[in-house]
């Protein structure tokens, strides 16, 4: 169906989207060298992944794909904190972080398009969904790369603050992840706000995509958040102090 | 931003982008849901009339009308259908029965089955109808939201030239320094390179021309003092030696090196007063104190001619101005009454307020200045009949050149009349309070 195709688009494109047009604008004035680290390892990786996507799953009691994709998620939170505390090194580390982002939601995709029990989905359906989604993902970076460059100017702790969610958001995935493979221990749940606002909704999938929204999170991952979120925040500032 | 035309080409593709397919997944949603809830609806009608073949004499209301012929006898109708056949036509067709326009499908597969379904018109239409308003309802609600947005980014894109416009306004006739503004876009910054750059000749021009008026002034005025004293000295060497001026050429150089003294006086004046280059010291003062002292300078040559001072209206007068420039004002108007007006003439100065604003009126009875001369008065260096002027004062154009100066840079009003004299002028001048 054409709704699924452009919600699965979405859900894989708007987090790489956020956390793109938040890099962009950090590395506004060298866009076009991080343009090319963030693109070579992004095709590497996920042409290695595609390749091996059926060895890799079967790994590990078949967890293999869930702990690699929590493995590049947590990747991609330690290379922010690499990116915010060594500038010499900010370049290259954020781009690597997008390509490890890049690399889970573009093996995703090809998963969904190429599966061949999508039967439901028409090759119409696949054009059109993926052109809605797209189009959707493209929209919002750019949208979301000006109101950043605004907020950036008005208050340079804004950015470092969104910068912080969006890299706790990937820890928040990687948890789920682990605790899905129970290689985590979930811990009580905290609360359920799924009522009030469902994860499959609209604004449901930006936060989960901006923040790692989960109606349902549990202590640990909460801890977890918290942790990463006040550790970036802290590395943020602390480059900015430098400066 | 960097570019205008970026951001603007960018943002608004994107807005419309994520707008329309916003709109357009919703629509989506909308419609999927409604014909979800039509093809229920036609599966609950298909299962009551189905019900209805078991239940005899069930009279329920249905959408459809349902008709089964067996060769040339009808063995089934439902509610709605009547006894005679719905249609005689294979396939679609519409007719009249039950007081309502159907739209009937009739089929025939056997030569002896025969089954007629028909559904009335404004239901088929009321539901078509539905399903649309539900794609449509979205894109049309967007609409003010897009409105929205677009003004905002519009507004947001032209905030440089706003900025830019804002700070032009808001710079004083003397104040020639650089246009700053922050993150300017390519568009707008070679217009403010080339402001800038206007600026900087403008400032450098005005610079120059100020620094030559009076560095000239100044230069002239100490030869022509040592010109002055030499001449006194040389005139009275001569009445001592018994030459005297028979044909009064030491007279007539006295009076030159004496006009050109005040000439460059009044240069110096004007050069100070010039609004271009004044830099005004604004404080509350006494416009009547002021008054009574200037009259009090001028009196020793106002009583040498014999003529009546006045100084009428309100005794205390508070304005904020310059006291450098208003004293010079009064003077001028002052000395002009007093050297145009003839002996025994009367001078009137009255202060008053009116309509919030301090009126200074000074008239005399003089001989006056003609009314198609009012405006060229106010000329640089203009004397009313050139330098052969009638009352054969000595003047040098630049008194009320000076006046007019001083009068715009507090933002005033000047005007030339007739005085309540039988002749003469009269000069009112109206200053902010």
């Amino acid at each position: 169906m054409l709704i699924n195709t452009v919600l699965m688009f979405l859900r894989e494109l708007l987090p790489l989207c956020l956390l793109l047009a938040t890099l962009l604008v950090w590395h506004r004035s060298v866009w076009r060298s991080f343009a090319m680290y963030f693109a070579l390892p992004s095709v590497l990786m996920l042409s290695l992944i595609s390749l091996k996507i059926v060895w890799i799953s079967e790994q590990l009691d078949g967890l293999g794909l869930e702990l690699l994709y929590s493995f590049l998620y947590l990747i991609c939170f330690v290379l922010l904190c690499v990116a915010a505390l060594k500038s010499k090194y900010e370049l290259w580390s954020s781009a690597f972080a997008a390509a490890c982002l890049f690399s889970i939601s573009g093996s995703n995709l090809l998963l969904y398009i190429w599966l061949p029990t999508q039967g439901d989905n028409t090759p119409a359906d696949l054009v059109l969904g993926s052109a809605l989604g797209i189009g959707i993902g493209a929209s919002i970076t750019v949208l979301w790369y000006y109101l950043l460059t605004e907020l950036k100017q008005w208050r340079s702790q804004s950015f470092a603050l969104l910068l912080s969610v969006s890299g706790a958001r990937q820890v928040m995935m990687a948890s789920a992840l682990l605790i899905q493979s129970d290689w985590l221990p979930a811990g009580p749940q905290l609360w359920q706000t799924g009522q009030l606002l469902p994860e499959q909704s609209e604004l449901g999938f930006f936060l989960q995509a901006l923040m790692g929204y989960e109606a349902t999170p549990s202590l640990s991952q909460l801890l977890l958040y918290l942790l990463c979120f006040g550790l970036l925040f802290w590395c943020c500032s602390f480059m900015e102090n430098k400066r | 931003m960097r570019s205008l035309r970026r951001y603007l080409v960018t943002v608004l593709i994107a807005l419309f982008t994520l707008i329309s397919f916003v709109a357009a997944l919703q629509s989506y949603k909308q419609s999927a849901s409604r014909a979800e809830a039509l093809f229920d609806q036609d599966l609950q009608i298909l299962a009551s009339s189905l019900s209805q073949q078991y239940q005899a004499g069930s009279q329920q209301e249905l959408g459809l009308a349902l008709q089964v012929w067996q060769k040339d006898e009808l063995v089934y109708r439902s509610a709605l259908a009547p006894e005679t056949s719905m249609s005689e036509i294979e396939g679609f067709s519409e007719h009249n029965f039950a007081g309502k326009r159907w739209r009937v499908f009739r089929q025939t597969p056997t030569d002896v089955l025969t089954v007629i379904v028909a559904q009335p018109l404004t239901q088929r239409q009321q539901l078509a109808d539905e399903v649309i308003t539900a794609s449509i309802y979205p894109v049309v609600l967007s609409l003010p939201l897009q409105a929205l947005l677009i003004w905002l980014v519009v507004s947001k894109a032209l905030s440089p030239i706003k900025r830019f416009s804002a700070q032009l306004s808001s710079k004083k006739a003397n104040d020639l320094s650089p246009v700053e503004l922050d993150q300017v876009p390519a568009e707008l910054d070679q217009m403010l390179k080339t402001t800038n750059q206007l600026f900087a000749r403008l400032a450098d021009a005005f610079e120059r021309e100020k620094r030559f008026a009076s560095d000239v002034a100044h230069e002239l005025r100490t030869p022509l003092s040592v010109l002055q004293v030499n001449l006194h000295n040389a005139s009275q060497q001569w009445q001592q030696s018994g030459i005297g001026d028979p044909e009064g050429s030491m007279l007539a150089l006295q009076a030159g090196v004496e006009r050109m003294s005040a000439l460059i006086e009044q240069i110096m004046l004007l050069n100070r007063s010039n609004p271009e280059h004044f830099q005004a010291r604004t404080e509350q003062l006494d416009l009547a104190g002021l008054c009574r002292q200037v009259v009090a300078d001028w009196y020793p040559h106002i009583e040498k001619k014999q003529q009546q001072i006045e100084l009428l209206g309100l005794e205390h007068l508070s304005l904020k101005g310059d006291a450098f420039a208003l004293r010079l004002l009064v003077s001028n108007l002052i000395g002009n009454a007093s050297k145009y007006t003839q002996a025994n003439g009367s001078i009137q100065l009255e202060l008053s307020i009116a309509q919030d604003k301090a009126v200074l009126v000074v008239q005399d009875n003089g001989p006056g200045i003609a009314p198609e001369e009012y405006n060229r008065v106010f000329d640089r260096f203009y004397r009313v009949g050139g330098d052969r002027h009638q009352s054969g004062t000595l003047g040098s154009g630049l008194g009320l050149a000076i006046v007019r100066d001083i009068v715009v840079l507090h933002q005033g009003q000047i005007h030339l009349g007739t005085p309540d004299f039988s002749s003469g002028l009269k000069v009112t001048v109206e200053l902010p309070l």
